[in-house]
């Protein structure tokens, strides 16, 4: 029996009714993501970003988002379009809670699929070239981690 | 030299009044042997030296003597190349300041081939990849002008170095795609996750000039491809974890990949697979290709093969199986042919360790030896 | 993993004290301790075709058989070591899931699946690296269960899991249980 339970404040509808069966956000980040950004989503100083803190900043700005579908963690996963973007919602419910506004909008699955597969020329490049444009707007994730 | 020469004329003057038999042996002289010229059944074994990684090596070693010809000192977890001329070989590595702590250090090392002394090295970002030897942890272009290194911090990325100025011109990011497949003067590909190669161009400084993504040619879900890919005339050739074979020709403006080939008959797929380290080699005179293949299923991609299945690259037909027990060696891990007339087969075991040299048109055991390292998981031929 | 278990409880604590209990930021670090049940995990159909042959490629052994599941965790045999290339911590002064005294955890790691032919279950571990500190030298195991090549980096043993701490030279390695689903 599934002994799963899932949380009522769950972002992102689309999870809950078919997680019954399988696996859910909180696995598939354990699964796919823990490993190298850390079971605090902390990641590692100099070498892995961080997304507590971080994640929720990209969301506001449409660049921001595209660049999060993009990153090869997440765009090479072998995560599904809808667990992709159920995960990336799990982790800003999470660890981004008391910055996450009502007005940010929820990964959705039609976005990831639109998204992931157009490949980054070079990540940290592109990520610096985001952060530029977020920071021009409100707050921005570190440019340094 | 003066005291040796002391000592030879006091120890003479002690003989010239014994009653001897015969002349007394003449004092020798403490030199260094040289190293004699490269023949094409020259091999070096790259050995991970898996129980004491600190302390990895590269031992020369001549097929036709089974003579040990030297040692190359390579650290923990090195990438080893040769220079296109084979005059040179860089070893990319790390070493701990107090041996397996401390501060670390990147570098890559040259070493020249033609006397084995070090000549010069390049100190690296500590963001090498600490991984198992492959063709593609460190390359040199075609012309030798850049020396491209692996980089894996998680990221991905590789290192652009001027091997001649001896310094890091610097770093280009592959956005998770990895290895260094170096073809032509100026461009680097590495292998996606995506299925894909990236081929980044470089200018005559080593900056990015452009990169493209290839279409995709393996599936990574349903047939991964070995990153250990074979040399081949027109670039390299990869294997699949169910056997299909791709090759690769670099030799034109991009990469074109060959339709694929399967090694086995469909009985057969599944069942037998690939696996080792360095898990095939293709002698390109004869057209041969050579596989380490084994029994077995999901996760077994690196273990060691009981047969060596030799097929004709031109008919795609197997025509040879050899049983690598009847050579009285374990499971082969690496294997290496040399590029001559009278081909050579090397096959690497690292249980027990002990590298087989054997016939290439034949498959008959010449010789073996023991020595040749602990985990000896890659052969090169120069 | 005494590091990793300090980040998590205060990181479940004080999500705790926002969210409802049964919600996943309290439960993230309950799962991390291995006392929470999670639910069967996404594995695709060919690997778990696979999976029930067994990894010779022979049929699978049942609950009743003592080889090759083990329950001596010094053994590479042992059910949660199916993807480690390295040595068994266990052997070396450390446990199936802590590292030996003086050996740093690593920073990062994989983390993939083995089923548990003893209770039937599959269940989520992380293969940790213990490191700066020569190679320990006993119990070399080579198992490689849905291991994939270095670009899938996720699911790869080639590469050195030491490699992002400040002493990245490799001890051992440990299998450390995260979850499991039911029967």
């Amino acid at each position: 029996m599934n002994r799963w339970l899932l949380p009522v404040a769950l972002l992102g509808a689309t999870a809950a009714a078919g997680a019954a069966a399988r696996a859910g956000p909180a696995q598939d980040y354990a699964l796919h993501c823990m490993g190298c950004h850390g079971a605090s989503a902390q990641g590692v100083p100099g070498k892995v970003p961080p997304l507590a803190h971080s994640l929720v900043r990209f969301m506001n700005n449409a660049e921001g988002r595209r660049y999060v579908l993009r990153v090869p963690g997440a765009a090479n996963s072998m995560l599904s379009d809808a667990q992709l973007a159920a995960v990336l919602n799990w982790v800003v419910a999470q660890f981004d809670a008391d910055e996450l506004g009502s007005a940010t909008p929820q990964f959705r699955e039609q976005e990831v699929a639109a998204n992931r597969h157009t490949p980054m020329a070079g990540v940290l490049a592109t990520r610096a070239a985001v952060l530029k444009e977020i920071a021009a707007i409100g707050p921005a994730p570190a440019t340094e981690y | 030299m003066r005291s040796f020469q002391a000592w030879a004329a006091l120890l003479a003057m002690m003989a010239s009044g014994w009653a001897a038999a015969s002349d007394p042996l003449p004092p020798e002289q403490f030199g260094m042997e040289p190293l004699p010229a490269r023949t094409p059944h020259w091999i070096y074994v790259v050995d991970s030296a898996f129980m004491n990684e600190t302390d990895s090596r590269v031992r020369l070693y001549d097929a036709d003597t089974h003579g040990h010809l030297g040692q190359i000192d390579a650290g923990f977890f090195p990438g080893v190349t040769l220079s296109p001329d084979r005059n040179t070989m860089a070893v990319g590595t790390t070493y701990f300041a107090r041996g397996g702590h401390g501060d670390r250090i990147d570098v890559v090392e040259f070493t020249d081939m033609t006397t084995l002394a070090l000549t010069g090295e390049i100190v690296l970002p500590a963001k090498r990849a600490q991984a198992t030897p492959t063709y593609f942890n460190l390359g040199y272009s075609s012309d030798s002008h850049f020396l491209y290194a692996a980089y894996i911090t998680p990221a991905a990325s590789f290192g652009v170095l001027d091997p001649a100025a001896r310094k890091v011109l610097g770093e280009i990011d592959t956005a998770g795609c990895v290895l260094v497949i170096p073809w032509g003067p100026d461009h680097v590909s590495s292998i996606c996750d995506s299925g894909r190669l990236l081929t980044v161009t470089l200018d005559a400084q080593g900056n990015e000039v452009s990169r493209a993504l290839s279409d995709t040619f393996f599936d990574v879900e349903t047939d991964p491809l070995f990153v250990q890919g074979i040399p081949t005339n027109q670039g390299y050739t990869f294997l699949s974890f169910l056997g299909k074979v791709h090759e690769v020709d670099f030799s034109g403006t991009e990469p074109v990949f060959h339709l694929p080939w399967s090694l086995l008959s469909a009985a057969e797929t599944g069942h037998w697979r690939p696996g080792g380290q360095q898990l095939g080699a293709i002698q390109r005179r004869l057209g041969r290709l050579y596989v380490t293949m084994h029994r077995g299923g999901e996760g077994t991609h690196k273990k060691g093969g009981t047969e060596i299945w030799v097929f004709d690259l031109g008919t795609h037909r197997r025509i040879a199986r050899w049983p690598v027990a009847a050579l009285k060696l374990g499971p082969v891990s690496a294997l290496q042919v040399s590029q001559d007339e009278s081909p050579l087969l090397f096959l690497a075991s690292d249980n027990p360790a002990a590298v087989a040299t054997v016939d290439a048109l034949t498959g008959q055991l010449r010789h073996t030896d023991t020595n040749l390292g602990q985990t000896p998981w890659q052969i090169l031929n120069p | 993993m005494q590091r990793l278990d300090r980040i998590v409880e205060s990181s479940a604590r004080s999500l705790a004290q926002r969210t409802s209990r049964r919600s996943f930021i309290g439960v993230l670090g309950r799962i991390l301790t291995g006392s929470l049940l999670i639910p069967l995990l996404p594995i695709d159909r060919i690997q778990r075709a696979e999976a029930a042959t067994g990894p010779e490629g022979s049929p699978a052994k049942g609950k009743s058989a003592g080889k090759p599941y083990t329950e001596d965790q010094q053994n590479c045999e042992y059910w949660k070591y199916c993807a480690i290339d390295g040595f068994l911590c266990s052997c070396c002064g450390g446990s199936s899931h802590s590292c030996p005294p003086g050996t740093q955890q690593s920073v990062v790691s994989w983390i993939g699946t083995c089923h548990n032919p003893a209770d039937g279950r599959d269940y989520i571990v992380s293969y940790n690296d213990c490191c700066g500190k020569a190679s320990c030298g006993n119990c070399d195991c080579y198992r490689n269960e849905r291991e994939r090549p270095l670009y899938r980096l996720s699911r790869n043993n080639d590469v050195n899991w030491c490699m992002a701490n400040t002493g990245s030279d490799y001890h051992c390695t440990v299998s450390v249980i995260l979850g499991s689903s039911g029967p």
